[in-house]
């Protein structure tokens, strides 16, 4: 199908003719402009895509069953994210209006065999196929469909591939968005999600002592073997990250190890662009609050906050921390109303996404508190993008 | 105003969104404090987290076998040296099959969403899609 329009705009100099290309791609358009001059033909193509895709990268340990900190993210530009429908029902893809969110496991080059018999886990770079990812994270934000693999966690083994549209926004959580350089490139935002050994401890007690397979000491035992290549892989990657929340055990409390209360610290970069650090009464400054007094009453252990700019891996961060846990709503909107640059759109916004989302783990503590913000900063930072492209000229390349 | 949902087989009653929340109102504290305590009682039915379909129900019970087969296996391996490439990527296998074990019953207790509802919508008549009796 070919169709083609010319105008002719009067408004520069020389004459110049517009015609949309047939668009061979899905989404892209392509605008010729023509300059007709006396001695020669001058053509400047001018590619806009029709859409941009924002890339956004997650990083963390715990497969791709993030689902709480992605139904957060997803949930605050509206709608559900669910797996796509009518196709391969172990993909680890998640699909909602806005966003589409690609788990980095389906670029595995080895399947689980494949690894046992090079001696790689999954964390090592090895088992990996980042020209793949490149090609395929690079395809999308430009527009262009692609055939995604598809890493079956229940089989092991590597499934046919999934045909996946650019979306506005698509994420790419797994153990590597940041490893490689040239995706790292590609990235408009990255978050890594830092646990700390005593609070990954503690969830993994949680997650798998209801398994009749597992002890406190096969839990122990393999995050204890998984913790050299974790180290030399995946946790570099945080000093690349625009925003780290770091999530430690509580200092409230005294010798306490259940990990149920936490200490979050939302760790973000100086100077990124479309990114406004949170911040709380006094931009640069250190603070130290507790809203628990006369005005709020919480209950034990109550509630900490620390403002207080700093230096992470030689960059210039802020870092917002917050040691304790909501009991009651009121809170949670005490606590809001006090802390600035939230990229909220109406007043309660932090509060009603929260509240959304009440059961999910997290919901009364840090690290609710701080996705659902990090979700509102991306959102913010999407809209200044696309205000950004459309009215900035698109590059040119001479013909 | 009640909406139902159908989840599982069993109709799930919920009270629908307060209309502040609906109209995305600016809600202040006392507000949407009042709203939680005015939630009527015993308008939710508790569903159970469980499978709707056979094939949700076979790749449980095979996630939680593999546990106890990958523990074992694990703990054999590492016996003999704690420090070996097979040991490591033996605890990866059982850390790779716990994630997808919980990942799965996140999915059905939190979210309550069967994985093979769009796929069994398309193939009803397959055998991973019988629905799964207690």
């Amino acid at each position: 199908m070919a169709v083609s329009t010319i105008y002719s705009t009067q408004a520069l100099n020389s004459t110049h003719f517009l015609t949309s290309s047939p668009s061979s791609s899905s989404s892209s358009k392509q605008v010729f402009f023509y300059r007709r001059q006396t001695n020669r033909r001058f053509n400047t193509i001018i590619t806009c895509a029709a859409q941009q895709t924002v890339v956004i990268g997650l990083a963390a340990d715990s497969g791709c069953g993030k689902s709480t900190f992605m139904r957060r993210l997803t949930s605050v530009f509206g709608g559900a994210a669910e797996p796509p429908k009518g196709g391969n029902p172990d993909s680890n893809t998640l699909i909602s209006d806005m966003t589409t969110v690609i788990c980095l496991d389906d670029y595995h080059s080895l399947d689980r065999t494949g690894r046992k018999e090079k001696g790689v886990t999954a964390l090592d770079p090895r088992a990996n196929d980042f020209d793949l990812m490149y090609e395929q994270v690079k395809a999308l934000k430009s527009g262009i469909a692609v055939e995604k693999p598809i890493y079956n966690h229940v089989t092991g083994l590597l499934d046919a591939p999934e045909l996946i549209q650019p979306p506005k926004i698509l994420v790419i959580e797994g153990l590597h968005p940041m490893f490689d350089e040239r995706v790292r490139d590609l990235l408009d935002f990255s978050i890594y999600l830092d646990i700390s050994n005593e609070v990954k401890f503690a969830w993994k007690i949680q997650r798998d002592m209801a398994e009749r397979g597992h002890s406190l000491e096969s839990i122990k035992a393999s995050i204890e073997a998984r913790k050299p290549d974790f180290d030399a892989f995946i946790d570099p990657q945080k000093q690349y990250a625009d925003a780290v929340i770091e999530v430690l055990p509580t200092q409230l409390i005294p010798d306490d190890n259940e990990g149920k209360v936490l200490r979050v610290r939302l760790i973000m970069k100086e100077g990124v662009k479309y990114f406004s650090p949170v911040y709380l009464f006094d931009e640069g400054s250190t603070i130290s609050w507790i809203p628990c007094g006369r005005k709020l009453t919480c209950s034990y252990p109550g509630i900490k906050f620390n403002y207080q700019p700093d230096s992470y891996f030689d960059n210039e961060v802020s870092v917002v921390e917050m040691d304790g846990q909501f009991d009651r709503l009121d809170e949670l909107i005490y606590v809001e109303s006090h802390l600035s640059n939230l990229s909220t759109k109406f007043y309660g916004e932090v509060t009603q996404q929260m509240l959304k989302h009440a059961d999910f783990p997290g919901s009364n503590n840090g690290t609710g508190l701080f996705q659902t913000i990090v979700g509102l900063k991306i959102r913010d930072l999407y809209e200044q993008l696309i205000a950004n492209k459309a009215t900035a000229p698109s590059e040119a390349a001479k013909a | 105003m009640m909406s139902t949902t159908a989840s599982h087989g069993r109709v799930m009653m919920l009270p629908s969104p307060s209309r502040a929340l609906q109209n995305q109102q600016p809600l202040i504290g006392s507000d949407m404090f009042r709203l939680k305590q005015t939630e009527p009682r015993g308008s939710r039915l508790v569903v159970a987290a469980t499978a709707k379909y056979k094939g949700t129900k076979m790749r449980e019970e095979k996630l939680s076998e593999m546990i106890v087969e990958k523990v074992k296996e694990a703990t054999e391996v590492c016996e003999a040296d704690v420090r070996s490439e097979g040991c490591k990527v033996a605890w990866d296998e059982v850390e790779e099959v716990s994630q997808a074990r919980a990942d799965l019953r996140i999915k059905l207790k939190l979210l309550n969403q069967d994985p093979l509802e769009s796929f069994c919508q398309e193939n009803p008549e397959t055998d991973e899609c019988r629905i799964y009796e207690d």
